[in-house]
């Protein structure tokens, strides 16, 4: 799609990286027009319902589908009778086994999983239908979750382990100890915009309309289960209604509905209704740790002992890795970190926005309180004498970490300095008011991207990507970065995202998308420049060839030498060089990486890099601040006030980051206080599968949160010196709300979230 | 079910004619029938507000009303918002000066419920739109900007 002629709001300086452009394709989305996966117009379309297991393990002895195969419209009726023909896709660490895939599974693994599925001329006659399907079932026993009595302590994940000293000896010489277990719950991402696509075949060439994180690699993916060329996949996602990590792979739904389509030889559009939504693809998955802190009577930090485990299915392994943020965070000689993973009755758990540093700084943060509290200390001033000089894990040295900006200028603007430090001090009434603060980070991760730009005769300039938006401000940032170097105002520029026949991009995911996406389109537009240069100083029929010049400069709109003399627009350079277009495509990958290694570069994880691959130790961090009142008789608790202050390097567009910095911290807001995936332990089933029982935060649960950036330009993060975005917000909310919640009422809660039942 | 019923719909000013299945909602028949794709589905049950819309000028979850139900009424979705030469309506506007939104997906709604709002006079403080603005879900965490831009449309209004 096509997103040009945004609206204009402040003032040009907005237009260029670093500036508050308002969000490029702001008028599409406030007007309605902006069409995501599901409302794209297809003729002729059917569709398509599944129906998911109610039995958490077993297998399916056989379908009874003639009640459903009589009733009115319906086209098709699918079970794991059928042969799908299909092949297993690569997974997110490459590895492809050479089996056959069945998107509807015979055996049961969680309850929830899709075993049939029905096709009909109408959504409401497929639902309609679905309702007739009887399935029998032979049962097997099962692990209903992380808190079953047979779940057992699962598998140590070696490649996890973290350690250095000896922490054990340390610990017990230590003449101040905490010890304490803290536990998360499963939670959802709960995106507003449901998973589900529209398939369409013609002949062996496959179009989805999907919502994807990933264009190429998804696309890859459904290549792979049809044994088809990559080319002959096109996925379309100009717009995603929210992703948070959910919307980065290919799912079953969406092979269901291919193979549908091809099947009936016409188009399938299958949609995920809001409880499927919570068991089609996995949520964060619970997690428990026991962590052990070690300190001198003052307050240093001798030893950190770490035990963490996580659930997962019990066909795939996800780790949810509690020690992840952990071995970084602080200062410490003697340190041991382990983590292990417990296969249950579940879809296998997946990333949701900041996986495994967020249940992980939970773990720390909220210990470091409780060393804090029986220290009698200041908790901020704890943090900053036990400041990481270095990263104590991989022994490299930070490129930037201004994490101690973070926390001394987020306590400034909060009034931390003000904090009795003693639990119950501040009350209003019978409201107890309490300060609580944490910190978070997330990892700079790197991955190469290409990108195209397009000069067109008219003057316009188009920037041509596969990366795509769901709200990062993809769209915003790659205009700006265009109207800087060709010096043009941001409406003069087209930016096309989301399709997976535009050039490869790396994830949506990990943070990693902006610093690499901006890359590219960077050094492509650079090119652009250049070669427009070249022709223009170079060309008979250039006005600026005679001027003698080397070099040519680009400002408000127009070409010129060092805006001197003569001059062009972008439109009458064009004309005078007799071009219709010019096009220059670039990639961040080595020089002269062959066409397998770009195809591997946009569809796998191979070239992603983790932040110490280099010299240096790369991270984004925050520190949160928090004010909560509770109901000292009713335990109820509201967050009043919020203040964060982060370090992500440059910012390439204040306006759009503040955006989701907020949005993190909300979803931290809703994992310290609501959110919790409920199991029923006789079968496995996700109870609360719905957004009015499974509470996300709403406007009334939100203060207003003050958001500050500390951040320095950090060049070895990424070309443009930014560090992730995305995912840091969220880390640290849950245990700065809960260390609140301890500084009012005395009371430490270890397990989220926190609700009124443990407080009172 | 395979019986239709014939429905005059009023949308945005514009009589619209469809044959339906009676069990249609007001929702899927703007989405899947009329094309009119910008009220969102987010839950089809009744508890986000992505597809709020305007019937006889009021709110409602159109998720949660038969399309037949709207029949001789007046319905306005987002697409019916702006004005005839495509100006935006004051709240569009300050949803875009305020970055109100970011995926975008529950926009059309949070916007339809802000205009209702402000109407119905329950924008009269923060904490008031806070209240009244509570039944739209905004996963991407919107809500500090959408109530300084409710706020700052009710002003204009
Ligand atoms: S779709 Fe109607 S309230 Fe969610
Ligand atoms: S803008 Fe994404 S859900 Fe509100």
């Amino acid at each position: 799609m096509t997103i040009m002629a945004p609206r204009k709001f402040g003032d040009s300086s907005d237009g260029v990286v670093g500036g508050r452009q308002t969000r490029f394709e702001g008028d599409l989305k406030v007007t309605g027009a902006a069409k995501y996966a599901l409302e794209h117009p297809v003729e002729n379309l059917a569709h398509g319902v599944l129906v998911p297991s109610t039995i958490p393990a077993g297998r399916v002895v056989s379908v009874d589908m003639q009640a459903a195969l009589a009733s009115p419209g319906v086209l098709l009726v699918l079970t794991p009778e059928d042969d799908f023909g299909m092949r297993v896709a690569t997974d997110w660490g490459g590895n492809r086994p050479d089996e056959p895939y069945y998107p509807l599974s015979r055996e049961v693994r969680y309850n929830g999983e899709p075993v049939a599925a029905v096709i009909a001329e109408s959504r409401e006659q497929a639902v309609a239908a679905a309702k007739l399907i009887r399935v029998t079932y032979e049962e097997a026993p099962h692990v209903a979750s992380l808190d079953d009595p047979n779940a057992g302590e699962g598998n140590l994940l070696e490649h996890l382990s973290a350690s250095w000293g000896d922490a054990e000896a340390a610990y017990a010489a230590a003449p101040v100890k905490v010890e304490a277990e803290y536990k998360t719950p499963r939670e959802y991402h709960v995106a507003m915009e449901p998973h589900g696509l529209t398939a369409k075949w013609d002949g062996d060439q496959l179009t989805v309309w999907e919502p994807s994180q990933w264009s190429h690699g998804m696309a890859r993916s459904y290549a792979e289960w049809f044994g088809l060329p990559f080319e002959n996949v096109h996925l379309i996602s100009p717009f995603i209604g929210g992703g948070f990590g959910s919307k980065g792979a290919a799912l079953a739904h969406g092979a269901v509905a291919a193979f549908a389509a091809r099947k009936l030889g016409r188009p399938v559009k299958l949609a995920l209704t809001r409880p499927q939504n919570f068991t089609g693809y996995g949520g964060r998955a619970a997690t428990r740790q026991t962590i052990k802190l070690g300190a001198t009577q003052d307050g240093v930090l001798q030893a950190i002992v770490h035990r963490g485990a996580s659930e997962t299915s019990t066909y795939g392994v996800w780790p949810e890795q509690t020690g992840a943020a952990t071995p970084i965070m602080y200062k410490v000689e003697n340190l041991s970190s382990e983590h292990r993973v417990v296969p249950v009755n579940t879809v296998t758990p997946g990333a949701l926005r900041g996986p495994g540093k967020n249940p992980s700084a939970f773990g720390i943060e909220t210990a470091m309180d409780e060393l804090a509290a029986q220290l009698g200390m200041d908790p901020l001033e704890l943090r900053l004498k036990n400041y990481a000089d270095r990263d104590y894990q991989s022994g490299k040295p930070w490129s930037t970490r201004r994490l101690r900006e973070a926390m001394t200028e987020g306590a400034e603007a909060f009034g931390w300095s003000k904090r009795n430090h003693a639990p119950r001090s501040m009350r209003d009434g019978r409201t107890l008011i309490g300060w609580g603060m944490a910190c978070g980070t997330f990892p700079v991760i790197q991955a190469p991207s290409e990108a195209m730009i397009r000069i067109l005769g008219n003057g316009r300039v188009e920037v041509v990507s596969g990366a795509i938006d769901m709200g990062q401000g993809t769209y915003t940032i790659l205009a700006q970065t265009a109207a800087e170097i060709f010096g043009v105002p941001v409406d003069q520029v087209e930016v096309h995202l989301g399709d997976s026949r535009m050039p490869g991009s790396a994830i949506a995911g990990g943070s990693m998308l902006a610093g690499s996406i901006l890359g590219a389109v960077h050094k492509a537009a650079s090119a652009a420049r250049d070669e427009l240069i070249g022709l223009a100083l170079s060309e008979p029929s250039s006005p600026l060839r005679d001027t003698g010049a080397n070099t040519l400069t680009f400002s408000g709109g127009r070409v010129s030498v060092g805006g001197e003399g003569p001059s062009l627009t972008l439109p009458e350079l064009m004309q005078s060089l007799g071009r219709d277009v010019l096009e220059i495509r670039r990639n961040t990958l080595p020089d002269g990486a062959s066409m397998e290694d770009q195809h591997q570069a946009w569809t796998t994880m191979a070239k992603v890099e983790g932040p110490t691959m280099g010299e240096y130790s790369m991270h984004s961090w925050c520190a949160h601040f928090a004010e909560v009142r509770v109901d000292e008789d009713f335990g109820t608790v509201r967050l009043s006030r919020m203040v964060s202050a982060f370090d992500c390097g440059r910012l390439y567009n204040p306006r759009m980051v503040e955006s989701q910095w907020r949005g993190g911290i909300i979803m931290g807001i809703g994992q310290a206080l609501l959110e919790e995936g409920l199991v029923d332990m006789r079968n496995g089933r996700t109870v609360n599968n719905n957004v009015a029982d499974y509470l996300v935060p709403t406007n009334a649960d939100v203060p207003d949160i003050q958001v500050i950036s500390v951040g320095v330009p950090d060049y070895n993060a990424s070309a443009l010196g930014g560090k992730g975005v995305g995912e840091v917000g969220i880390v640290g909310v849950a245990p700065a709300i809960a260390n609140a919640v301890f500084h009012a009422t005395g009371k430490r809660v270890r397990e989220l979230p926190v609700t009124l039942e443990k407080l009172i | 079910m395979t019986r239709t019923i014939h429905l005059t719909l009023d949308i945005n000013g514009q009589r619209h004619e469809l044959d339906v299945e009676p069990r249609v909602t007001l929702l899927d028949a703007l989405r899947e029938h009329l094309g009119l794709t910008g009220t969102k589905k987010g839950c089809d049950q009744g508890q986000c507000g992505a597809c709020t819309c305007h019937v006889d000028g009021k709110r409602v979850l159109s998720c949660l009303t038969l399309a037949a139900q709207a029949e001789g009424r007046q319905v306005t979705t987002i697409e019916g918002l702006a004005g005839p030469n495509g100006e935006l309506h004051p709240v569009q506007s300050a949803f875009i000066e305020h970055d109100a939104f970011q995926c975008g997906y529950c926009t059309p709604g949070q916007i339809m419920s802000a205009v209702a709002c402000i109407r119905e006079g329950h924008a009269g403080s923060d904490e008031e739109i806070r209240e009244y603005m509570s039944g739209n879900l905004c996963r991407c965490g919107a809500y500090n900007s959408i109530v300084t831009a409710v706020r700052e449309a009710a002003e204009m209004a």
